[in-house]
């Protein structure tokens, strides 16, 4: 600790230059724990999904609507045992720059579908007979501070069927998974949903589907969509794990992606890193060589470079991955994503630890050639400029 | 008095090039404790070669160097440093002080060796500069400071870990001659009052005057040993 006031010395010596390194150095950090970040939290996306329940979309477009009389034919497939329907209503809660997404849907149908959302009893009872009930993931409470009985306005982004865009829905319960963060979504009833609804009325986004037997769910799959070969609105069925898998792998492999983009930048660093200290190295070959002179051993002129490096790579690294902590969440907290059931994603701890070594080698594969360069200093040559 | 000092048949030679030049010719000398010794001669005669083996910055091709009861030839790497640490203070030319350090930073520098206490360093620092009558400059910078404050802090830098042997080469060098003066002077008293062995390479007949003793070096020997009063 005592020789920290010669580390920082040294590291002061051109502040632009160090502040320079070590904005590149937050910035390749910060990549590095947003990145993996999502890599971990999109792995969880995959993991939490089952092939227990399928989803039912539009063949023709993910997202189109299909006639809720789907519902029925599809309750009729051997090996389904619920479902469920979707109907959306986007709006805003209170302001503007609060975003909200109220899912319409048979509750008991989730609930029958989705064995791991856990709702009291009671609380399910209460949806069944509130008409305007919402049962609401512990997170969006917690996010708003509501409670259980509390009536939350919302401004809809079209108009209603009375014409008015205000919508008002009573939070009769509230549920949480086994991964608390991800309970986003604010579920409410189809009927009063679809009943007020202005425009696209008896219509679903996707039918969430449950299955008897999850080995058979490709074959309840194909028998779903044969239902609707001959319809004006074809099907595409898939278990959900597929149906996810399938979303994501449109983007390409993600994970050699994310890993070559945080080793492209890595390395690039690398150098830039080297540079800045061999440089430093380079300019302060006197000082270093006075330093030798006072009594400083080679090995201790070799190491107070090498602290240097480190101290550089591991307060940058430090700032980086702190500042995706507080980012990553931040971004991935959107309606959109927790309308699906997504929750804010969070720097993984693992990727605290790998940030620690990865920023420890940078400091070592860097500093060691001006280190050795510093213990090798000839304290008469460097002295006369020599 | 002891010698504190001792060479015997000392030679050193560096290569320049593919040439190998022999700087000290087998010279032998003694320095007693409590001299303040000047070292005189043209350029290339070796007065700061023989400075840098006194003081324990490189090692001679043959021949034996006692300083302060250890032979200096026979020291390892970090050996030497340890016994500069302890036995060396170096005053040069140009200051050499680490620039984006204040005034008692540089100073402080020396004792980070030692196990000494912050406070404890804090306190011998102070008395350096005390000492050297920089107390109010404690917290300043190398380039807040005058050419002859930046010599008096590299003075306490020297001193304060109260070495056997003060070297200095140039201390006046790079200074007016009033600056000059009150370094000369400085290094008097340290010498007088405080007892220091002084050896000190200089061009400046002026600074020579300061000297006991003064040696005058010629193409790698003594040309000329001169006892003398001190100005």
């Amino acid at each position: 600790m005592k020789y920290l006031p010669l580390v920082w010395a040294a590291l002061r010596r051109k502040p632009t230059r160090t502040l320079l390194t070590c904005l590149s150095i937050v910035t390749a950090f910060f990549l590095f724990g947003t990145l993996e970040g999502i890599n971990v939290g999109i792995d969880n996306v995959v993991k939490l999904t089952s092939v227990s329940h399928l989803i039912v979309q539009s063949r023709v477009n993910q997202g189109a609507a299909m006639p809720l009389a789907h519902k029925t034919q599809i309750e009729s497939v051997p090996g389904v045992t619920a479902v469920a329907p979707f109907t959306i209503v986007i709006g805003t809660y209170k302001l503007p720059s609060n975003p909200m997404i109220i899912i319409g849907t048979d509750f008991d149908a989730m609930l029958k579908i989705s064995t791991d959302l856990m709702v009291a009893p009671e609380q399910a009872a209460a949806m069944r007979r509130t008409r305007n009930g919402v049962v609401v993931g512990v997170t969006t409470m917690q996010q708003y501070g509501w409670k259980v009985g509390d009536r939350i306005p919302l401004r809809g982004i079209g108009p209603k069927a009375d014409g008015s865009n205000d919508w008002q829905f009573d939070i009769v319960g509230t549920y949480t998974l086994q991964q608390p963060d991800w309970a986003t979504r604010v579920f409410a009833n189809y009927d009063f949903v679809n009943e007020a609804l202005g425009t696209g009325k008896n219509q679903s986004v996707l039918f969430y589907v449950g299955i008897s037997d999850p080995a058979k769910s490709a074959a309840i799959s194909q028998a779903i969509d044969d239902r609707f070969a001959n319809s004006p609105d074809q099907t595409n069925t898939a278990n959900e794990k597929d149906s996810v898998e399938t979303t994501l792998g449109q983007i390409g492999n993600y994970n050699l992606l994310i890993t070559g983009v945080c080793g492209a930048v890595l390395f690039t660093l690398l150098f830039l890193t080297a540079n800045t200290i061999a440089q430093s190295v380079r300019e302060r070959t006197a000082e270093l060589a006075v330093l030798k002179t006072l009594g400083f051993t080679d090995a201790a002129v070799q190491w107070l470079v090498l602290a240097e490096a480190f101290t550089l790579a591991m307060v940058a690294a430090a700032l980086g991955v702190a500042l995706a902590s507080w980012v990553l969440p931040w971004i991935t907290s959107g309606p959109r994503l927790s309308a699906q059931g997504i929750g804010a994603m969070h720097v993984p701890n693992l990727v605290y630890a790998a940030a620690a070594v990865l920023a420890l080698l940078l400091a070592l594969i860097s500093g060691v050639l001006p280190a050795v360069r510093a213990r090798r200093l000839n304290i008469v040559a460097a002295l006369s400029g020599r | 008095m002891a010698a504190v000092v001792s060479l015997q048949n000392v030679v050193k030679s560096y290569t320049r090039g593919r040439q190998r030049v022999e700087v000290l010719h087998s010279l032998n000398l003694e320095v007693q404790s409590g001299e303040f010794l000047g070292l005189m001669g043209p350029s290339g005669s070796g007065k700061t070669t023989l400075l840098n083996l006194i003081g324990g910055l490189d090692k001679p091709d043959e021949g034996q160097i006692t300083v302060a009861g250890e032979r200096l030839d026979q020291l390892s790497g970090s050996q030497m440093a340890a016994w500069r640490a302890r036995h060396v203070g170096f005053v040069f030319q140009f200051y050499n002080l680490l620039p984006v350090l204040s005034a008692e930073r540089n100073v402080e520098v020396p004792l980070l060796l030692t196990k000494l206490s912050r406070a404890q360093r804090k306190a011998n620092v102070a008395a350096a500069l005390a000492l050297v009558g920089l107390s109010d400059r404690a917290s300043h910078k190398p380039t807040e400071l005058s050419g002859g404050q930046q010599q008096r802090v590299a003075i306490a830098r020297a001193l304060i870990a109260d070495p056997t042997l003060l070297v200095c080469d140039e201390p006046t060098g790079d200074l007016d001659r009033e600056s000059a003066e009150e370094i000369l002077q400085l290094l008097t008293i340290l010498n007088q009052k405080q007892g220091k062995t002084i050896i000190m390479v200089t061009h400046d007949p002026r600074a020579a005057a300061y000297a006991t003793r003064l040696l005058h070096m010629d193409k790698g020997t003594l040309a000329r040993d001169e006892t003398r009063t001190a100005a």
